[in-house]
């Protein structure tokens, strides 16, 4: 039995990755010990922008795109009582055409919410991904992220997931992140694409010798520590779980 | 300075080398020689000419006031900075060099506080760096091509210096006699990959071909 195959996971993907690095403690609670986390509101925003553009881009809807958005962020954030929710939603429209502003000349996309799979030599499970956008025409794929305040650069967590994309549908595609307030955007090019896949196939390795430690899902958790002030554990419902399993 | 004095301690004289001296205040070179027990300068600013062994520079404070031999808290250049030891010591260099046979023809060290000297060591150095891509592992021939006044202070305290202006004139491999060892040039340190801050835009749109034009 591999190290995956005792805690029941079947692959990886770069925002399990990415969750690794940034809190080896969420990833243990979520991944080892099978516990549901929260989200928060913020993650939704992302997923509604990007539902709205992808139907501005297929049809060309304006107006459209901006009242799927809503929905879909009223729907995905139905149940989750974050606090936040409101400035969230508030920033849906004018996100959603800014995203409009910024894409809207790549033209219909080739493809939409495309799955990959890349396999690592050594790792016993591929590692998974979505990407948004690939322009087929254009020799271009593109990934979306919302914020608040605009990044000068592709932030090193977005270059790994989007580079690992790109080098599952061929490494000469132009891979680019757009990134989009509710008031401004930017679309980066990405760099250094090979690295940044081999960031991610190392975090991927080094995840499978850290689970491979123990088939016990508390000695795991007996080796991180979690940083509660982190939004990983804003969620009350999650921070009451880290205070039971590490009595922090 | 491009030299740094960013390294670590490590004192210590080495080997007792007969010397070699640049006279900041006069600007003249000196080979120290020694005869019959006294310490004779023979001047060489003319004919100075030397393998300068920058492989193993070294970097600290020196001190040659101690009433005796001078103090030095020296590291090699590429280390880390060594503590000052006294507010006597000063920021200084070491290195060995071998005489053109035109000048004296053996070994010697020189070192040197003296900041109109090191003004010219840096920029030497910095020669010597940026031809070493051309010539890795091979040493600089260098020559004491001019010197020029530093002038420093006011009035009565108005003081002229030289700094030696120093020429790489060849490159060659390191001399059996010089000592030391030539340095595998280290690999260049890899750094984070870049992720990307380069805007781009969408491609414009492909405009209408324009038959008048081309017939």
């Amino acid at each position: 039995m591999s190290n995956f195959e005792k805690y029941g996971i079947e692959h990886l993907s770069p925002s399990s990755c990415n969750l690794f690095t940034a809190s080896p403690a969420m990833f243990v609670l979520q991944k080892c010990l099978g516990k549901k986390t929260s989200v928060g509101a913020a993650a939704h925003r992302g997923s509604a922008v990007e539902h709205g553009l992808a139907h501005f881009l297929t049809t060309g809807d304006a107006a459209g795109a901006v009242s799927l958005a809503k929905n879909e962020f009223a729907t995905l954030t139905a149940m989750i009582g974050d606090p936040r929710q409101e400035k969230e939603a508030a920033a849906i429209a004018d996100m959603v055409m800014t995203a409009i502003a910024e894409t809207k000349d790549y033209g219909k996309p080739s493809s939409m919410q495309g799955k990959i799979e890349y396999k690592v030599e050594g790792l016993s499970v591929p590692l998974i991904g979505y990407y948004d956008f690939e322009f087929e025409d254009h020799g271009v794929l593109i990934d979306l992220k919302t914020t608040h305040a605009l990044p000068s650069k592709i932030s090193t967590n977005h270059a790994r997931q989007v580079a690992l994309y790109v080098a599952a549908r061929g490494d000469n595609l132009d891979a680019r992140i757009t990134y989009v307030t509710s008031k401004k955007s930017a679309t980066y090019q990405l760099e250094n694409k090979r690295e940044h896949v081999q960031a991610l196939e190392k975090i991927a390795l080094t995840i499978q010798k850290f689970i491979g430690i123990s088939d016990d899902p508390y000695e795991l958790a007996s080796l991180v520590v979690p940083d509660v002030d982190t939004f990983y554990f804003s969620d009350p419902i999650t921070r009451q779980m880290a205070f039971e399993i590490w009595g922090l | 300075m491009a030299l740094g004095f960013n390294l670590e301690s490590n004192s210590g004289g080495g080997n007792f080398l007969p010397i070699c001296k640049f006279d900041a205040r006069s600007g003249r070179m000196f080979r120290r020689d020694r005869d019959n027990g006294e310490n004779v300068d023979v001047d060489i600013t003319k004919t100075f000419k030397a393998v300068i062994d920058f492989e193993n520079l070294e970097v600290g404070f020196i001190n040659f006031n101690t009433g005796g031999a001078p103090h030095f808290a020296m590291a090699t250049y590429g280390d880390t900075m060594p503590d000052k030891p006294s507010p006597d010591h000063k920021p200084g260099v070491r290195f060995v060099a071998k005489l053109a046979s035109a000048c004296g023809g053996d070994v010697r060290e020189m070192a040197s506080n003296a900041k109109a000297f090191l003004v010219g060591v840096d920029q030497l150095h910095n020669d010597y760096l940026a031809g070493l891509a051309k010539n890795a592992g091979q040493l600089p021939v260098v020559v004491l091509a001019d010197t020029v006044p530093v002038v420093s202070g006011e009035g009565s305290k108005r003081t002229t210096n030289y700094s030696p202006v120093f020429e790489i004139t060849g490159w060659v491999k390191r001399p059996d006699d010089l000592g030391g060892s030539t340095r595998v040039a280290a690999t260049p340190k890899a750094t984070p990959p870049a992720t990307g801050a380069n805007k781009v835009s969408a491609p414009s749109k492909k405009a209408p071909a324009d038959d008048e034009d081309f017939g």
